[in-house]
């Protein structure tokens, strides 16, 4: 059940990556839009890994493996798209975002939070070590998507238009988290199964919702 | 007996050499990265058997875990560096990229030859010639071709650079992983289908503009 699972949200993630390249990749847009296609293209490589070690060798390899490269890479992406693209015109540094700064740190803090129940507490391994840096640069990016959530908007629109996806991104960081609790932990795998279903929910519906934003954008 | 791999990198690396001389500018820059590829191939060759004692011998998940890393890293260098301080022009990283992954494929495929030279066959060099050979070459042009795009946009750089040798990783690894499976012609065909995208996507690239 569970391998047939993820092989499901690697086709779905295949699916929202494939749709991303042929909807963005054929003309020219955004350099945002871009990296977050890119990096639904890490994720669906991570997981695509990690369906045929299962397949393979019934199993994953337990600490690091290369799939966890996949993860890393999709919200280093996310990261980078809001706080290099973004975060300059929505925030200028001035006083009155502050607000909006404590808020978005909720995130990071409730991600950090997260893996020190899963692993934190357990002690130093391989495995607490690749699934710590994960979760660091999941928190990164959850920071952004949190506050871009909630900050007001500039004149033009820009972030009300993507806050349906930062929304989804933000939910897909809580799902990674909630996968590696669940892989943590002796829970029934029902609870894995559901996890998944849910991420291939979220990466069916990334890039729609953010191309229905990015129209408000020229409209 | 001295080490073989040695041995082998000697003869090929003094007539490649002696080559130079005679060469063009630009042919002698994908010749030259050809013999980095050797040399890294050996490098990594003492790196990976370090690394396999380290593991107690556990070959399968050395292959599908660690020599991916090693090597995708150590061949990726030589063009990174280039493309950050010689020349980012797409043209010269993506044959400088596949010249350090064939040699690379070279020096590997000979040890493996020597350290099985009772059992080979035609099939067997057909299988190292189109798998590895070609995994090693796509793997590095790959991250070639990726950093002529992103060595312009400084906001990509780290996670697009980090991205593309994930992307090589992953690959590299996955090939490992199908031909010690029951999978192993799928293993055999991944280079192949690959190569086919990659040679179109490049000459499309690399074709001189009217």
């Amino acid at each position: 059940m569970y391998q047939y699972t993820l092989l499901a949200l690697t086709v779905c993630t295949a699916v929202g990556f494939g749709y991303g390249l042929f909807r963005f990749f054929r003309s020219k847009s955004a350099l945002y839009l871009r990296m977050i296609i890119i990096g639904v293209g890490c994720a669906m490589l991570g997981r695509l890994f990690e369906t045929l070690q299962l397949f393979v060798n019934g199993e994953l390899s337990s600490g690091f493996h290369v799939g966890m490269l996949g993860t890393i890479g999709s919200f280093l992406f996310f990261f980078t798209a809001n706080y290099g693209q973004m975060d300059s015109i929505v925030d200028d540094g001035s006083k009155k975002f502050k607000k909006y700064r404590l808020i978005g740190l909720l995130a990071p803090i409730s991600v950090i939070t997260l893996y020190c129940v899963a692993y934190g507490f357990k002690g130093f391994s391989e495995t607490s070590v690749a699934l710590g840096v994960q979760s660091a640069v999941t928190a990164m990016a959850a920071y952004f998507h949190l506050k871009h959530l909630v900050i007001p908007d500039v004149e033009y629109g820009l972030i009300r238009a993507i806050r349906s996806y930062n929304l989804l991104a933000l939910i897909y960081a809580y799902l990674c988290m909630a996968e590696m609790i669940v892989e943590s932990t002796a829970l029934p795998t029902v609870c894995i199964v559901i996890v998944f279903v849910l991420q291939c929910a979220v990466m069916l519906a990334f890039v729609p919702v953010l191309e229905r934003g990015v129209k408000k954008w020229t409209t | 007996m001295d080490n073989l791999s040695y041995i082998v990198l000697i003869c090929m690396t003094i007539s490649l050499g002696l080559m130079l001389p005679l060469m063009e500018k630009k042919t002698r820059g994908v010749v030259i990265f050809m013999m980095i590829g050797i040399f890294s191939c050996l490098f990594i060759s003492e790196l990976n058997s370090i690394l396999l004692k380290a593991f107690n011998n556990d070959m399968f998940y050395v292959t599908t875990t660690i020599t991916p890393v090693t090597e995708e890293l150590i061949k990726a260098l030589p063009i990174l560096y280039f493309a950050a301080v010689v020349s980012d022009d797409r043209r010269t990283l993506i044959s400088n990229a596949f010249a350090v992954g064939v040699g690379f494929a070279l020096l590997e495929n000979m040890v493996i030859l020597m350290q099985n030279i009772s059992s080979v066959t035609i099939f067997w060099a057909l299988v190292r010639g189109f798998g590895s050979g070609l995994v090693h070459g796509i793997c590095t042009v790959m991250v070639g071709y990726g950093i002529s795009y992103i060595r312009k946009r400084r906001k990509l750089f780290l996670c697009g650079t980090f991205a593309l040798l994930s992307t090589a990783i992953i690959y590299h690894a996955t090939y490992n992983l199908l031909v010690q499976s029951s999978f192993q012609y799928a293993g055999i065909l991944l280079p192949i289908a690959t190569y086919v995208p990659v040679l179109l996507l490049t000459r499309s690239k690399l074709a001189p503009k009217a």
